[in-house]
């Protein structure tokens, strides 16, 4: 089957035809010559022994008187009748003991011919074929009966080359008329093929030619039509969607509601009436219509994206999955990374990036066999010069070129970050500034206790007591031990009031409680708030910094603070009562504060985080300081939750994601801040 | 001699050693407590002439143990410890009759002098001596001070300064004694009679006030309408 299937669809459809025309042809010739020529010759038979029969009928008198030349002339009579002649070879009538009565042979009669075909007693007569001389014949012998008894034989000579001939004219006729006929069909199949081919191999050629991108073919297809794709609305407007042909077109049109807008009557799109062939024609020229319209698309929209990446405010890189080279970067990846493109193209993006770029690159490589888009906020890159500055990358998955690639969008945060820890740092400054009076209060205790006991050496030198060593190693190690509660406390402000590095540390959630507390503990204490401890034993580090903690927890106690002095207004008396709890649960460590102010009201409690809002008095708070907490605690990958119960008090619940949680989470990409050995941008 | 009992709240553990030790020295029956409620339960039960309370201390503060005090006991001398510097909270317990205030951290020589001031004036207290007198010294009358001026001051304090009126003087020197202690009411009490000795055009000029009430009328602004002078002397000339 093979080199049939090489063959074209014309010579096959032409082969086919003619094959089966000839195979039906042999089959009915065979078919006519059995039965014309076995038909012909059993008439002829028919006919011979008609002619036997009606000799012995009327010769039966003459052989019975012996009159052999009346049956001479008879059966010369017979035989010589019309065109008898030509198909009767001879005629001769034989009497009972197989004697020749008589004969037409015009020689003398061969002597073995009238025994070569004896009537079987029983029979009617016998058909054989017999030679006589040159000739060959069919001897049709019918006994001549004279009532019971059988009186002679009469034997008539059939020419076998008439019968042959007349069998011979037939077949000939036949065979002319059958092959008239396949040379008919042959010319016919030979037509059919072909207007069923040319329009296919001319397909065939026009999609040739737009394969190879030459979409100004003449498209010879049909009869009258004005064909020009530039005359179609949907072609010069291209958010105008064809809703004739484009099927996703129609499905987003269906599942965005729209309407859309569809031509009345599409200048192109049209089934004329015809065969399949025409109707294949009509097909395929809306197809090169439509792809002509959707090719120009394509090219305007590759033409937009072109240069919203070659315009686009932030850098944007073309990377290689697999080999991490950037394959592609737009302009303001050269400005802002200070390289030419000629030196960012094939070169890897771990340059530019190191190894936070390669902890990305791989958890990419992961997240794109589930596809989808990572986000990596904060990382460190480096301009050219290996200066480094802080990014947000957002990767995404595509194809490009064929390669598995990604893009990556990077935003320079450096600016953002300065002013977010300056503002933190300002916020923290004032904090610092609503601190004060309980530092000074804090200070003055150990101050006093120190001025006091030098006071009392003097005193003691003055009057001339008795100063024992007892008592001055006494004063000595009280005076010390006041100077550490001094120092413990000027250290813990400092450490507060060191801006913190973009680094973050490992964090102990107690201790920048604690640290809080020794600032503000005796404060709150003094204005009739109880600060209850439960703090958790053994809680997993966070991820963090420590003095950004304590200002979260001093902005929460402050607040609460603020909210319990509220509620005392209207109820004198009462006390303050803030409990502060910290516990690990599911890879997160929580801390929480609770206090029995006068809670928040459901309509503020949406807003609280909003910067500058506040519903302290004027003057009082300028509502950042939630606002700086939020952002603090979300930087850490943390959550604030409240529960407020109006009247009853307010709990604050913070959580952290564990360390241990915090890099499982750093290596699923979704959250992340990853920064282990980086150069600390400040630290006083 | 008895000696006197005094009783020392403050909620510092260390301050209140300190106290000990100094007033021991000072030869004093001491007795401390570390909280308003303790102290007060203490003053109940001992009576002492002498209280020192820190103002600030978690639970009852120093202000309302002064309240408390007073309540029971107008007589008992509370010297208030308050924060260094803040004048404020000091002239707000002088307005609830504390005696006297002193600043943290403590000096020596303030505690000695707030101490003995109050000793001299619980003296004056028992001697129940007239607390205001009438001098005529030179060109200038002079109106001696001395124990507490407060509301129950104020007809002593107006009869002197009629008879400075009667002896027709251009000055009249309000001369405190060392030990002078002057609470709210008699910060009001002087300050009108300021306010009226410039209506009636005599000058007034005060002499002997404690480093103390000096700093206390320079907040309330007594200062800025009268001359202070170091000595008596130094105000009659």
């Amino acid at each position: 089957m093979k080199p049939y299937a090489r063959i074209s669809l014309k010579n096959k459809i032409f082969i086919s035809i003619l094959a089966v025309i000839l195979m039906i042809s042999v089959t009915i010739a065979l078919l006519a010559r059995w039965i014309l020529i076995s038909g012909l010759t059993k008439e002829l038979e028919l006919r011979g022994i008609a002619v036997a029969h009606s000799i012995a009928e009327r010769g039966g008198g003459f052989v019975l008187d012996k009159n052999y030349s009346e049956l001479l002339s008879l059966i010369f009579e017979e035989a010589r009748l019309r065109e008898r002649q030509h198909m009767i070879n001879y005629i001769f009538v034989l009497d009972r003991s197989e004697k020749v009565l008589s004969h037409t042979f015009t020689v003398p009669f061969p002597g073995p011919l009238s025994t070569a075909n004896p009537v079987l007693e029983g029979n009617m007569h016998s058909v054989r074929l017999v030679a006589v001389g040159a000739q060959t014949s069919y001897d049709i012998a019918v006994s001549m009966n004279e009532g019971l008894y059988r009186i002679g034989t009469v034997h008539v000579g059939l020419s076998k080359e008439h019968i042959d001939k007349l069998v011979a004219k037939l077949r000939f006729m036949f065979l002319g008329f059958i092959s008239a006929v396949i040379i008919i069909i042959f010319y016919v199949s030979h037509r059919i093929s072909r207007y069923i081919t040319s329009p296919i191999s001319r397909l065939t050629n026009i999609s040739d030619e737009l394969s190879r991108g030459n979409f100004d073919v003449h498209l010879d297809l049909g009869e009258g039509l004005d064909w020009a794709v530039t005359n179609c609305p949907a072609y010069k407007d291209t958010n105008m969607p064809c809703w004739h042909f484009d099927e996703q077109g129609r499905k987003s049109r269906k599942s965005e509601g729209k309407t859309g807008q569809v031509c009345s009557t599409c200048l192109f799109y049209r089934k004329r009436g015809g065969d399949e062939v025409i109707q294949l024609a009509d097909s395929f020229m809306s197809m090169v219509w439509s792809i002509r319209l959707y090719r120009k698309r394509l090219q305007e929209s590759e033409m937009k994206y072109r240069s919203l990446f070659d315009s686009g405010p932030d850098p944007i890189f073309v990377v290689d999955c697999n080999t991490d080279l950037i394959l592609d970067a737009n302009p303001r990846a050269e400005e802002l990374y200070e390289y030419s493109k000629g030196e960012l193209l094939g070169v890897s993006f771990m340059v530019l990036g190191h190894d936070q770029v390669r902890e990305c690159l791989t958890s990419l490589n992961d997240a794109v066999t589930n596809s989808g888009c990572v986000y990596y906020p904060k990382v460190l890159h480096y301009k050219k010069g290996e200066r480094p500055f802080y990014v947000n990358m957002h990767a995404c998955p595509i194809s490009y070129g064929g390669t598995h690639a990604m893009i990556v969008a990077v935003t320079d945060i450096t600016e953002m970050m300065e002013k977010d820890a300056q503002l933190v740092q300002a916020a923290k400054m004032k904090t610092l500034g609503e601190m004060s009076a309980g530092i000074a209060h804090e200070i003055n205790q150990p101050l006093n206790a120190i001025k006091m006991g030098s006071e009392y050496l003097n005193l003691l030198i003055e009057q001339n007591r008795e100063v024992t060593e007892t008592q001055i190693r006494d004063m000595a190690t009280e005076i010390s031990q006041q100077v550490d509660r001094a120092t413990d406390i000027i250290n813990n402000l400092r450490a507060f009031g060191k801006k913190s590095g973009l680094v973050m540390e490992r964090v102990d959630m107690n201790e920048p409680i604690r640290g809080v507390l020794s600032i503000i503990g005796r404060q709150f204490s003094i204005q009739r708030i109880t600060i209850r401890l439960e703090l958790g034993e053994d809680l997993p580090y966070i991820k963090g910094h420590n003095n950004r903690l304590q200002q979260v927890f001093f902005n929460l106690l402050n607040n609460a603070r603020d909210a319990i002095q509220e509620k005392m207004e209207s109820e004198p008396g009462m006390w303050g009562d803030i409990l502060v709890r910290t516990y690990a649960r599911e890879g997160r460590v929580f801390a929480s504060f609770a206090d029995n102010g006068p809670g928040i009201a459901d309509s503020v409690r949406n807003k609280i985080f909003e910067p500058f809002f506040t519903t302290k008095q004027t003057g009082k708070g300028m509502g950042l300081g939630l606002a700086i907490t939020y952002g603090i605690v979300r930087d850490y990958g943390g959550t604030i939750t409240i529960d407020s119960q109006p009247g009853q008090g307010t709990t604050f619940t913070l959580s952290f994601p564990s360390v241990e949680n915090h890099q499982a989470l750093e290596h699923n990409a979704t959250r992340v801040d990853k920064k282990t050995e980086q150069p600390s941008e400040t630290s006083q | 001699m008895t000696q006197e009992k005094i009783l020392v709240i403050d909620d510092e553990k260390a301050t209140l050693k300190m106290f000990r030790l100094f007033l021991d020295v000072y030869g004093f029956d001491i007795l401390t407590a570390e909280s308003g409620e303790e102290g007060l339960e203490v003053f109940d039960r001992e009576k002492p002439d002498i209280v020192l309370t820190d103002i600030k201390m978690p639970g009852m503060d120093g202000i309302e143990v002064l309240q408390q005090i007073k309540k029971r006991s107008p007589a008992t001398e509370v010297i208030v410890i308050t924060g260094h510097g803040d004048m404020d909270l000091a002239i707000q317990a002088l307005n609830l009759d504390a005696a006297d205030f002193i600043n943290k951290p403590i000096q020596r020589q303030s505690l000695e002098q707030g101490l003995a001031r109050a000793k001299e004036r619980l003296k004056l207290a028992k001697s129940r001596q007239n607390e205001v007198s009438v001098v005529r010294q030179g060109q200038a009358l002079v109106i001696e001070i001395q124990g507490s001026v407060s509301s129950h001051s104020e007809p002593y304090l107006r009869e002197a300064y009629s008879k400075a009126q009667e002896a027709g003087v251009q000055r009249i020197v309000l001369h405190f004694d060392p030990n002078t202690s002057v609470n709210g009411a008699g910060i009001a009490i002087l300050t009108q009679l300021v306010l009226e000795s410039e209506k009636d055009g005599v000058e007034i000029v005060m002499a002997g006030l404690s480093e103390n009430f000096r700093k206390v009328f320079g907040i309330v602004g007594l200062t800025r309408m009268v001359q202070i002078f170091d000595s008596l002397d130094e105000a009659c000339a």
